[in-house]
């Protein structure tokens, strides 16, 4: 009954604030909005501590039960879930994305919630298509309404890009699922462990192709990840944040889950390319990052790279892998939310965040949120003690020894390939310290570039028109961007907690660990 | 013992056929002993709607292995029935009923729902319904074509110089129709000497190699006869001309009524080919005529959906592609093959009455004018975006999704996922059609947006308002327990 709770009220009370729009006062619908994640918070964490379960048929003639129930692998995600979905409202508080009514914006936050709450409980494969799908509209609607005011061209295309690339992933999954659960004849997870194993390696093979192929849009694993840095870069700030600390860990949630886990054999025989294809992600990001001049479309690449890391330690098939993998993952929510929110709220105050114009120090007009934007690169570079070290190190170190020994050449290369990434990281995690925190460097590759002065001018045009937030600072006509970009209340809240998110999971990693470690287990354990 | 026995006849049985019969008597009488009576005739019609859908519930509660049978002949061919409700048919049968009486109520709105309006309304629903659970070729391609023929005269009747035209060419396109009909039907005759659609003598044609591809190529050319009245490409080209041109409650009863009676005479006549599937030669012939119609139809309809600027156009171009989904799933040619797509056409058909009932109360068919419907109008946005988000198969459309994973199962329950996978093209390409659409709804408004250019004012009426309002709550009552629709179809 719980998990009916815990999934069921976000998406309740999301549906009644997006049906009310502006019917309901902004209080009214602030307050439900808090209320109901706050009651899913509460009830997400006794959940995680009791792993209650919830079994009624509900569409008998398709096989289809409403099966929830956590285990070991979905515990950290629901509580990483239910706390940045407290965060998000918290977040909209003070900035909230405009072009409609908050209820609807808040509407839309809570069906997210819900939908990945659902996601992440679901034990039934066919379920947990359909929980996958519900979070689309909702995100589409605030990326395509909500995103960046300035573009309405390149919201409408960003949202629609989204929508049809991560559409062509999980129908591909759908068919997946189907032969899958037609071919095992049962769709629950624990059952499909070993009557998945079981099925001849040419149809596991097939399985795990449209799986694994459906499922790396969503994650997104090179190439298919063009959809990601648009989204990121029009999304609102709420909307980043539930992007990159959420949807994307559907994705690997669901590698893990259903190829990895229901046809080893199929998989094993596609890990080596999954693998290639996430190293070649952690390079062309990093590169990309080296030269990216929106902020915002930089954290995106910078997550196309720590994707990469993730979806190498999935590859490899071991324990350490998978503990890896299912860490960075955590991790990677924690962090680019953080980054996310320090750098949304520089856009929503400048306008755009373009590291190609000369930035005020943020260590000295806004040392708060500077010392979070040094806090999050050094935890995205992996300084050990920090949240992303375990991840990527142990990634690195299982694809050292993969499950599989015949791929030992591939896999190695790609280790040394990934730490050469983790370079890279460090690499650009500097350059944007040193533009943006340290600040006031003239960056000379560009300053004779034509293109770059009609940036600059028109997007001090925009934030006249934007003219928001604490943006008394952004004179009418002039090149100065305001200095008055400290973090507000809520803005500061949400980023102690997620700093406090960071260290602890950087200093205290067996805690999760714990908790996967046995999931992780009889996972792969039934492997012949 | 009498050599020729009378077939048995159960009066209750028929009455889902019936009732709409005697009320369009009913109609006529009253019209002519009490001319002008416009509320009298729409009442008998909504009555005898309603009393017709009822007494269709006994058959669609009834099991696949006892259907509701009536017109039984003693002594015929192994106990032939020409008339056999299962649920399947039976479930089509209120979905008939239940689309002409939406349809009635939006003609409320528009000045029509007179006497021979109803009457034509009325025929057309006995039409789709007899078809549903005939079982032989005489009534079932009689009871067809009376689905038929009355849209034609609908469409016709009161309109200018262009609905003439579209008229036209429905009637054309329903003699074409017609002949592939006759042809095939006379084929099938040939091939299993046999009057009737049944498994025992579509196997003993299919197992003598002379009759083999003779029932192949009826089958084929009874499937084209039908692709004509489902819009599938390449038999689509009256589609847009006849929508486009006819009164928008018209066009609904073509995009709902017609499409589910089309359905059920299309999986009366696939029905017997479930005996053969697993065969050695297998029906590989009728199921990749199905699958390739299912794929062409998706794939032409929602681009040339993409690319219209007038909402009846752009629906009825992706009425294209939403036909190819009925379709897909009896490509299989098994029972769960025709559950799956008379539960897609049910579902396509009442979202699909929503919408039109939306574009009903709008004064202008262009896009545009939809700019910030949901803010503006949110009585009428909301329920058109959930009913385009049902054709999409996007939650909170969870009926839609539910209905696309059913119809893609069907075909990967015996083997043909490739055909699943080619459907992911229409999928995609479907949901950029109606996201299309929706980020028009979604958009912010702008001044004169809904009210149109000409300033004419944004009226809903009361019969666009029940429809919306009733078919809305179905289409979201049967998201939350979808088994509501398809445990009626066993």
């Amino acid at each position: 009954m719980a998990l009916i709770v815990l999934v069921g009220l976000p998406l309740l009370v999301g549906a009644v604030l997006v049906v009310a729009g502006r019917a309901l006062a902004d209080r009214v619908s602030r307050g439900l909005a808090l209320a109901a994640v706050l009651v899913a918070l509460g009830v997400g964490i006794g959940a995680s501590w009791t792993r209650p379960s919830f079994d009624v048929a509900w569409l008998p003639e398709l096989g289809l039960r409403l099966h929830l129930a956590l285990d070991g692998v979905s515990v950290p995600l629901v509580l990483l879930t239910v706390v940045v979905g407290v965060l998000v409202v918290v977040l909209a508080r003070d900035s909230m994305p405009e072009g409609g009514s908050p209820a609807t914006v808040l509407g839309c936050l809570l069906l997210v919630e819900g939908g990945a709450l659902a996601t992440f409980a679901a034990r039934d494969a066919v379920l947990f298509f359909v929980a996958f799908e519900v979070v689309l509209i909702p995100m589409w609607v605030l990326i395509t309404r909500f995103g960046d005011p300035h573009d309405l061209r390149a919201r409408r295309e960003a949202g629609h890009r989204f929508l049809l690339y991560t559409v062509i992933g999980s129908t591909l999954m759908l068919i997946g699922i189907l032969v899958l659960v037609t071919s095992a004849g049962t769709s629950d997870f624990s059952e499909l462990l070993s009557a998945g194993a079981e099925l001849p390696r040419g149809r596991q093979l097939t399985i795990a192709l449209l799986l694994t192929v459906g499922l790396a849009v969503k994650v997104p694993v090179f190439p298919l990840h063009t959809w990601l840095p648009s989204a990121h870069t029009i999304a609102p700030t709420v909307g980043s944040v539930l992007l990159a600390a959420i949807l994307l860990k559907m994705g690997t949630y669901g590698l893990v889950r259903l190829p990895l886990a229901s046809v080893p054999e199929g998989f094993a025989v596609i890990a080596p390319w999954l693998a290639i294809a996430g190293v070649v992600g952690i390079i062309w990001g990093a590169l990309v990052c080296l030269v990216e001049r929106d902020l915002k479309r930089l954290i995106a690449y910078s997550s196309v790279a720590h994707m990469g890391f993730v979806v190498l330690g999935i590859a490899s098939g071991t324990e350490i892998g998978l503990q890896a993998a299912l860490y960075g993952n955590l991790a990677h929510g924690v962090i680019s939310a953080l980054l996310f929110v320090v750098v949304g709220g520089l856009k929503s105050r400048w306008g755009s965040v373009d590291l190609g114009r000369v930035l005020p120090a943020l260590r000295e007009v806004a040392p708060h949120r500077g010392f979070f934007l040094i806090l999050g690169l050094a935890a995205a570079l992996g300084l050990p003690g920090l949240a992303g070290f375990w991840g990527e190190f142990f990634a690195i170190v299982a694809a050292w020894q993969p499950a599989d020994l015949a791929d030992i050449a591939v896999m190695r290369t790609c280790a040394v390939v990934a730490a050469i990434g983790g370079l890279l990281a460090a690499a650009y995690s500097l350059r944007v310290a040193n533009l943006l925190w340290i600040g006031d460097a003239h960056p000379v590759e560009w300053s004779l570039d034509e293109e770059m002065e009609d940036s600059i001018s028109s997007s001090s045009d925009h934030s006249t028109d934007a003219g928001r937030g604490a943006g008394a600072g952004a004179g009418s006509g002039s090149r100065e961007l305001s200095t008055e970009v400290e973090t507000s209340g809520g803005e500061r809240l949400v980023l102690l907690v997620l700093s406090a998110g960071i260290f602890g999971l950087g200093l205290m990693p067996w805690w999760a660990m714990d908790v996967m470690a046995p999931s992780i287990q009889s996972l792969i354990g039934v492997r012949p | 013992m009498t050599p020729v026995a009378n077939p048995s006849l159960e009066w209750l049985r028929l009455a889902p056929a019936l009732a709409p019969v005697v009320g369009l008597l009913l109609v006529l009488l009253v019209d002519a002993l009490w001319p002008k009576q416009r509320g009298l005739h729409v009442a008998i019609g909504a009555f005898s709607l309603a009393a017709g859908a009822s007494a269709a519930v006994p058959g669609a509660l009834s099991t696949a292995d006892a259907p509701v049978l009536s017109l039984c002949v003693p002594g015929g061919l192994d106990g032939a029935c020409l008339w056999s409700a299962g649920p399947i048919a039976s479930t089509l049968q209120i979905g008939v009923l239940a689309s002409t009486l939406a349809v009635l109520l939006l003609m409320l709105d528009r000045d029509r729902g007179d006497a021979v309006d109803v009457v034509l309304l009325l025929g057309a629903a006995a039409g789709g319904v007899a078809v549903a659970a005939s079982r032989d070729l005489g009534t079932w391609l009689v009871t067809l074509e009376l689905a038929t023929i009355p849209i034609v005269a609908l469409v016709a009747l009161r309109g200018a110089g262009r609905a003439v035209h579209a008229a036209t060419t429905l009637l054309m396109t329903s003699l074409l129709s017609f002949a592939l009909l006759v042809v095939g039907v006379a084929l099938w005759l040939t091939a299993t000497s046999d009057p009737s659609f049944s498994e025992v003598s579509v196997r003993a044609a299919w197992a003598d190699p002379t009759t083999r591809p003779v029932l192949a190529v009826a089958a084929i050319a009874l499937i084209a006869g039908l692709a004509f009245k489902l819009s599938l490409v390449p038999f689509h080209a009256w589609t847009p001309i006849a929508w486009g041109e006819g009164p928008i409650p018209v066009t609904t009863l073509l995009a709902s009524t017609s499409k589910l009676a089309a359905t059920a005479a299309l999986i009366v006549v696939l029905e017997p080919f479930a005996a053969l599937v697993g065969a050695r030669p297998g029906p590989h012939a009728v199921a990749f005529v199905l699958g390739a119609l299912a794929i062409a139809s998706m794939v032409v309809g929602t681009v040339v959906a993409f690319r219209q600027h007038d909402v009846v156009r752009l629906l009825a171009w992706s009425t294209l592609a939403q036909g190819g989904w009925v379709v897909l799933p009896l490509a299989a040619l098994t029972a769960a093959g025709a559950r799956a797509a008379s539960a897609y056409a049910l579902v396509y058909a009442a979202a699909v009455i929503v919408a039109f009932a939306a574009a009903s109360t709008l004064p202008s068919r262009r896009l545009t004018a939809y700019t910030g419907l949901i803010r503006t109008h949110p009585h009428v946005g909301l329920p058109l975006a959930f009913a385009l988000l049902t054709f999409a198969g996007l939650p909170p459309g969870v009926l839609g999704l539910v209905a696309k994973v059913a119809a893609m199962r069907a075909p990967a329950q015996v083997g043909l996922w490739p055909l699943s996978v080619l459907a992911v093209a229409g999928v995609v390409l479907g949901i950029a059609v109606y996201a299309r659409w929706l980020a028009v709804l979604v958009a912010s408004p702008v001044p004169g947006g809904a009210e149109g250019s000409d300033g004419e004012p944004f009226d809903v009426g009361r019969g666009a308002m029940a429809v919306l309002a009733i078919g809305t709550a179905l289409l979201l009552v049967a998201s939350v327990l979808p088994n509501v629709l398809f445990g009626l179809l066993g």
